[in-house]
């Protein structure tokens, strides 16, 4: 009869939480039991379910554009044009321990590619971070449907891998797998994703062993650049 | 409107930095978020700015969504109602406006509302319709209006403890009724 009575305080107590009818003090009290009680937390949640149902018959009113720009405005301050901010990897580089200003490099055609020599690439970026500490050279070879990779500077961490992601207008980056161990190597590139390498930007993140579990860059993007067409 | 997974989804992705997925998201669920804020704050300045706040606060929270035991829309419709009703009260205290009370418009949703109301809130719609009208009345009240224990005891000209230990065992035949 106790525990009913408990229960029942409890359910109680949940919904005057979730209609926000607790004093201050009463609330805070609340969500510290809350933090440590998953019944309780699961009597709020059934609440905060229940209740919201009450605004189903509210009608959808489009909010005006100065609404979703002033959010970016907010969220995204200066970057707004940048490269960066565009591939919605400012907040995964800002989380990473290495938070190193990325630059891009466009790559410079004429010191890249010499006349007469090796496969006839048709596209390439350069993927470097400012400081130089990773730089690696990616020219896409259409005989082989693979990227040429040739990293000149920098690595995986010990335990760590480093994967490389495409990423085409504002859509989310794609992963087009781990950059070998080797300095160069080649990564092919499946022919669904070969319209997105015109324009697009490639970029490198820091990963567990095995790459993002995700499927979305988890660490820290060391370093990004565009792909120029040649 | 996106289905529950896909909106679940674009949290995901949020709480992983992808600006896409919070534009989709944006996209998805704006118009009904500012429905919310609307009918809350009754102002559409208000309202705006309440809705930007709200969506700030949700691409840095989106990592947090998956504790919280919430369905995703109740998780962005509630972060915009307590918004919202925080904004409510704060106009509410620097104004010393209980007299704003009685302008506040009925809560009886029209027929055209009713119309479009979804199952789901056919449930505590029901439940509610088993309380005394006052009593129903002061729950829809205190969630869309965000009236606290003291206006509602004015409203109803009752003591504050009594409104509370009303209102307390209303909220207790309510749990019983959406349980059963």
């Amino acid at each position: 009869m106790t525990d009913l009575t408990d229960r029942e305080e409890d359910q109680t107590i949940a919904a005057e939480y979730a209609l926000g009818l607790l004093t201050p003090p009463e609330a805070r009290a609340f969500e510290a039991r809350l933090a440590v009680d998953p019944q309780l937390r699961a009597d709020y949640a059934l609440w905060a379910e229940d209740f919201v149902a009450l605004t189903d018959a509210i009608a959808p009113v489009v909010p005006p554009k100065s609404v979703l720009t002033g959010i970016e405005a907010q969220l995204f301050p200066q970057q707004k044009r940048s490269l960066l901010e565009r591939l919605g990897l400012l907040p995964a580089m800002l989380g990473g321990l290495t938070a190193a200003l990325v630059v891009l490099f466009v790559t410079n055609q004429g010191w890249l590619d010499q006349p007469g020599v090796g496969p006839a690439y048709t596209a390439s970026a350069q993927i470097a971070a400012e400081d130089q500490s990773l730089v690696v050279l990616a020219r896409f070879d259409p005989a082989a449907g693979a990227l040429r990779i040739e990293r000149s500077a920098g690595g995986a961490l010990p335990g760590r891998a480093l994967e490389l992601w495409l990423i085409a207008g504002d859509n989310p980056p794609v992963s087009l797998g781990l950059l070998p161990q080797t300095a160069t190597g080649d990564i092919a590139v499946p022919e669904a994703l070969l319209a997105s390498l015109d324009g697009g930007v490639l970029a490198i993140s820091d990963e567990p062993p095995g790459g993002s579990p995700t499927g979305a860059p988890t660490g820290a993007v060391l370093a990004v650049g565009a792909v120029t067409t040649i | 409107m996106s289905s529950t997974a896909d909106i679940e989804t674009l949290i995901a992705r949020m709480a992983l930095g992808d600006r896409a997925a919070f534009s989709a998201l944006y996209t998805a669920t704006s118009a009904k978020l500012f429905g919310v804020a609307l009918r809350v704050l009754d102002n559409r300045a208000e309202a705006e700015d309440a809705l930007q706040e709200v969506f700030v606060k949700v691409w840095r929270a989106a990592g947090t969504y998956q504790v919280n035991g919430l369905s995703p829309m109740t998780w962005l419709i509630t972060i915009t109602r307590n918004h919202a009703i925080d904004r409510l009260r704060a106009r509410r205290g620097a104004t010393g406006g209980m007299d704003e009370l009685a302008e506040l418009a009925d809560l009886t949703p029209g027929p055209e509302a009713l119309a479009i109301a979804s199952s789901d809130s056919g449930r505590i719609a029901g439940c509610l319709g088993q309380l005394e009208p006052d009593r129903a009345d002061a729950v829809r009240r205190a969630y869309v209006e965000g009236e606290t224990y003291d206006e509602l005891a004015r409203r109803y000209g009752v003591p504050l403890n009594t409104i509370r230990t009303w209102l307390r065992r209303s909220l207790l035949k309510l749990r019983e009724c959406l349980s059963s």
